[in-house]
């Protein structure tokens, strides 16, 4: 008898057999695989940039945040002792990390190192400026943003209250338009990501289904021959799991390099804040994170095509 | 052993495809289906490979009662039985060897057995040197044994031939039918749905004689001059009708 000259034993396999028959399909047709693998990428590439940055953009809020400290200006008549004093008590405050006294005659030590108003200042013949008590706020990074300020503001509140203070000064505002703007950009990209996500699971679902067409045949015969339904299905499951996994292979690599664009923006922009948060390029778990998940996400596009109620190309009677 | 009780089937557009058939067929049997187009020989095969369902009446094929038959267990039954097909069915995307492992593929087969009984069932129907061909480049006749090898490669008990022959002519047909009868011989059960009259002529196996869906007890062809001479005693069809 011949030996005959034959596939892969692993081929001759019900598993072997199906991936096989995907495989085949997707090479066959190389230029209309690529073509909807680069679709499929594209699409996904912005919900990964945007998953990829999140955990940064959160940090950016808090971290902000927690290196905001209130000054508390202290009425003139306040003595370098009281104020120290009055350093000291709030030190051990809660919701104090801690304190710091500027005396008067400091406080114009730091203004004219820091100015060219020495002239004017002489002038005046005496010391202008009020003691002031640096407080920072013991500020929980785990608590959420909103919650943060309104900590803060409640503590400058208390301070206002006080006889000895003259006014107090909250830098917060720009962390509340940032985080205006943080919130809306999360809203808008997250409505983008989810509209993106459900396109690509579109695309996913009408490759499979066109896949369906292309297999009717091989479908038809094997039923007749005596396959079962899951050895009909598998294959489908199989070309779109396969689609998922490339597909997901090319949106994290696109959504690298698009991060990589973003990050030296991202940083300056950050620096112009005096905040010490910097964009981290993504670690290689979420880079196969985003290919997992849209594996997964390939594998549901099929099953809801091959098992969807009205899918007529399937029937084992 | 096949036995229809009362079978009737109807097709979706009501009209009835078989009305009322029962028969009897034993182990190891050789029968013709016989009748004109549309007389429902196809219909009939089709409910045997459970690939239709009656609308009244009962099947039972070897143990398998089938008003019992839950539905995942439908193909393994379809497993068990080799159908050939008048246009072949068989897959231009792949090789011979390949039409002819799908059942094993199917079955679960390991792969050392999947190129022994392939390559066997090849060299039954004398195409063991064209394994590695497309089937597109095989003629009618060839091409309609490699449906054939494809039919009997998992060993089933029973083979199912809708008008294998029915493209081919008077030459092939009788070479198709000396290939069925040498699986008949090693004991497989033998269901040859066919109008061609020089084979029904030819051959002296019991007949079902399908009239409009009705099953005639007439095992004669043109009802006269033809002794019907069972080939075993096993194998004379009961029409209960
Ligand atoms: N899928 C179907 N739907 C509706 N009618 C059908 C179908 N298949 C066959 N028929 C009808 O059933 C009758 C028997 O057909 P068939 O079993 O194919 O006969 P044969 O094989 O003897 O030519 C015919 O009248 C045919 O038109
Ligand atoms: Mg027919």
């Amino acid at each position: 008898m011949i030996e005959p000259d034959v596939g892969s034993r692993w081929s001759y396999t019900k598993r072997g057999y199906a991936l096989t028959q995907s495989v085949r399909q997707l090479r066959e047709r190389s230029v209309a695989t690529f073509i909807t693998l680069f679709v499929l990428g594209t699409t996904l590439a912005l919900p990964a940039v945007f998953w990829f940055g999140s955990a940064s953009l959160s940090n950016l809020v808090n971290r902000s945040v927690g290196e905001e400290s209130i000054t508390v200006y202290l009425s003139l008549d306040v003595s370098e002792l009281d104020g120290a004093a009055f350093a000291k008590d709030w030190q051990n405050q809660t919701g104090v990390k801690r304190t710091t006294y500027i005396s008067r005659a400091e406080a114009l030590a730091l203004f004219q190192e820091q100015t060219d108003l020495n002239d004017a200042l002489a002038a005046l013949g005496s010391n202008p400026l009020p003691g002031a008590v640096v407080v920072y706020p013991n500020i929980d990074p785990a608590v959420p943003g909103d919650v943060t300020v309104e900590r803060v503001e409640a503590l400058a509140a208390r301070f206002k209250a006080m006889n000895a203070v003259e006014r107090v000064q909250i830098d917060l505002d720009w962390v509340r338009r940032l985080q205006s703007a943080l919130t809306l950009f999360r809203v808008i990209v997250s409505l983008l990501a989810v509209f993106l996500t459900l396109t690509g699971l579109l695309v996913i679902g009408n490759t499979v289904r066109l896949e369906l067409l292309r297999r009717q045949r091989e479908m038809e015969v094997s039923t007749l021959l005596g396959a079962s339904r899951s050895f009909l299905t598998r294959p489908i499951l199989y070309t779109g799991t396969l689609y998922g996994l490339l597909g997901g292979s090319i949106a994290a690599v696109i959504a690298t390099i698009a991060y990589s664009f973003i990050k030296t923006p991202a940083d300056q922009l950050a620096a112009q804040y005096a905040s010490p948060f910097r964009l981290a390029l993504p670690t290689a778990g979420q880079f196969l994170t985003i290919i997992a998940v849209v594996t997964a996400l390939g594998l549901i596009g099929a099953v809801m095509t091959v098992f969807r109620p009205s899918s007529t190309h399937i029937t084992n009677r | 052993m096949i036995a229809f009780d009362r079978v009737s089937l109807a097709y979706r557009t009501g009209q009835f495809a078989l009305e009322e058939v029962s028969f009897t067929l034993k182990p190891g049997s050789f029968t013709f289906l016989t009748g004109h187009s549309g007389a429902g020989k196809s219909s009939l095969l089709r409910l045997i490979a459970r690939l239709e369902k009656p609308t009244s009446g009962d099947i039972q094929v070897g143990n398998e009662q089938y008003s019992r038959l839950k539905p995942r267990h439908e193909p393994r039954l379809r497993r068990s039985m080799g159908i050939v097909f008048q246009d072949n069915q068989l897959l231009y995307d792949r090789s011979v060897f390949d039409n002819v492992a799908l059942p094993l593929i199917i079955g679960g087969y390991r792969f050392k057995d999947v190129k022994t009984r392939v390559m066997a069932a090849l060299e039954r129907v004398g195409l063991s040197d064209r394994y590695a061909d497309n089937p597109i480049v095989l003629s009618g006749g060839e091409q309609q044994r490699i449906g054939i090898a494809r039919a009997v490669v998992a060993r089933p008990k029973l083979l199912l031939a809708d008008e294998p022959t029915g493209n081919l002519d008077a030459g092939i047909s009788e070479e198709i039918m000396k290939l069925l009868l040498q699986f008949n011989a090693s004991g497989v059960s033998v269901l040859f749905a066919t109008h061609d009259t020089d084979l029904l002529n030819g051959y002296r196996f019991p007949q079902l004689v399908l009239d409009g869906g009705r099953l005639t007890a007439d095992q004669t062809v043109g009802g006269a001059g033809f002794s019907y001479q069972p080939q075993s005693p096993n194998s004379e069809p009961e029409v209960t009708s």
